[in-house]
């Protein structure tokens, strides 16, 4: 089933909102975390609907919006969004005032904004989209699964425009809590993920949403041809289950121009990555992405959009470059392995 | 009555994120909700969970949220005649 983008927003830890030049400048951090650089939020949102709204909340409103402004595009049939961790600030403040008011008087805001479908939710009260909403949190598969869902959609009415999008917010309360695990490298330049060899990752954080229809438009550059998710697999299914999911978009890994790998800077899994890049792809052009963004459940999304700008404005920044073999791209295949256990794989064609 | 006032401004544009006020900026008899201040249904919420923190007041009957929380002045009014000894 082959699917169009129309249009997309990307608020992430770079600069991927205004004009400028894709990542031709990327931010640099030196911290644990990539958080994201957030426009002026009143472009987008009443300032009477941004009071009452948590930073996840306009990350993800404010991206949407930006995605069905450049479809051209004021409602959308449907509204999916993929979300692992969901509207985590309001959840730790509704959790806190619960303590600090021994479970009375508790504000209605936090409780109200605490659930993981009210991203989807405001976007849609602010469209009046009456449509289908669906909310997906199913860990690092979210943002897959709404993208899934929003394709099946599509397969049944193609002439429909969806907005399906991928969100996910660090907080400090999260991210301390995610420090514990040992998962997070120390505050380092993000631009060096890949130079040393250690345990960890930085963590990131970002919201994208994206416009997409069954049916191509004139100006539609880029099609999503497949999606695929895949759970702990052993290193042989999964070897097995890339060239299947290739196969089944009359792909051939030689046909692959480049990969956008999800390579997170840690050695605990790097070498996986590296061999699967090294057995199928020794043709292919590789990028990496998740110094740019850091690792989150939802770093897929912004894989999507680099993926699909990199097609769209036949441009290959220098700072996602891990390998270059200098091909036209095409078609474009994104392998986002988290932490081990969730491995997902998009293909891209340019269209 | 004034200080009550003031500090019901104050407070009113912490609990509801009103960062472009000032407590100036709200008229004591001004309509907080629709053609005043623009307040909804969960900013009512806001406003009677409001009184219960820092008031110490329950609202006795719902029913007359509506005349209560018609302005500063009217809130006002109802936590001097209302708030425990």
């Amino acid at each position: 089933m082959t699917t169009y983008i129309k249009g997309m927003g990307n608020i992430s830890p770079q600069q991927t909102w205004d004009d400028s030049v894709l990542l031709n400048k990327p931010l640099v951090y030196h911290d644990d975390k990539l958080k994201c650089h957030e426009p002026d939020y009143t472009q987008y949102i009443d300032p009477k609907q941004l009071r009452r709204m948590s930073r996840v909340i306009k990350m993800g409103v404010a991206a949407g919006s930006m995605a069905l402004k450049q479809a051209g595009l004021s409602v959308p049939n449907g509204i999916i969004t993929g979300t692992a961790y969901g509207c985590l600030e309001d959840t730790g403040i509704f959790l806190n005032k619960m303590i600090e008011n021994n479970e009375h008087a508790l504000n209605p805001t936090p409780f109200i904004q605490s659930t993981h479908n009210t991203i989807g939710s405001q976007i849609a009260l602010l469209l009046q989209c009456q449509g289908y909403n669906q909310t997906y949190t199913q860990g690092a598969f979210s943002f897959e699964s709404a993208l899934l869902d929003g394709m099946l959609e599509l397969k049944d009415a193609p002439d429909q425009s969806l907005l399906v999008g991928g969100v996910d917010e660090i907080t400090s309360t999260s991210h301390a809590i995610q420090r514990r695990f040992g998962i997070f490298r120390k505050a380092m330049n993000n631009m060096d993920l890949f130079q040393s060899k250690e345990k960890g990752t930085l963590n990131g954080e970002g919201a994208a949403y994206f416009v997409l229809s069954g049916e191509k438009g004139m100006n539609d550059k880029v099609c999503i041809e497949a999606v695929k998710t895949l759970f702990k697999p052993t290193e042989s299914d999964l070897h097995h289950e890339i060239i299947s999911f290739l196969e089944m978009a009359s792909a051939k890994p030689n046909d692959i121009d480049l990969v956008l790998a999800g390579k997170s800077g840690d050695q605990s899994f790097g070498t996986d990555t590296d061999k699967i890049l090294e057995a199928f792809f020794p043709a292919s052009t590789i990028g990496l992405f998740k110094h740019l963004c850091g690792e989150f459940p939802t770093a897929s999304a912004f894989a999507l959009w680099l993926g699909a700008k990199i097609i769209q404005e036949n441009y290959l920044p220098a700072a996602v470059v891990f390998r270059n073999n200098s091909r036209p791209i095409n078609r474009l295949l994104i392998y986002n392995p988290y932490f081990g256990t969730h491995h997902s794989l998009i293909l891209l064609r340019a269209c | 009555m004034e200080q009550l006032i003031a500090d019901l401004k104050r407070q009113i544009i912490e609990a509801l994120n009103l960062k472009h006020l000032k407590p100036e900026d709200i008229g004591d008899d001004q309509p907080l909700f629709v053609d005043g201040l623009g307040l909804d249904s969960i900013d009512a919420l806001e406003l009677i969970v409001l009184l219960q923190q820092h008031y110490n007041i329950k609202l006795a009957n719902p029913q007359d949220g509506p005349q209560i929380f018609k302005s500063v002045k009217s809130i006002a009014e109802y936590i001097t005649a209302n708030q425990p000894k």
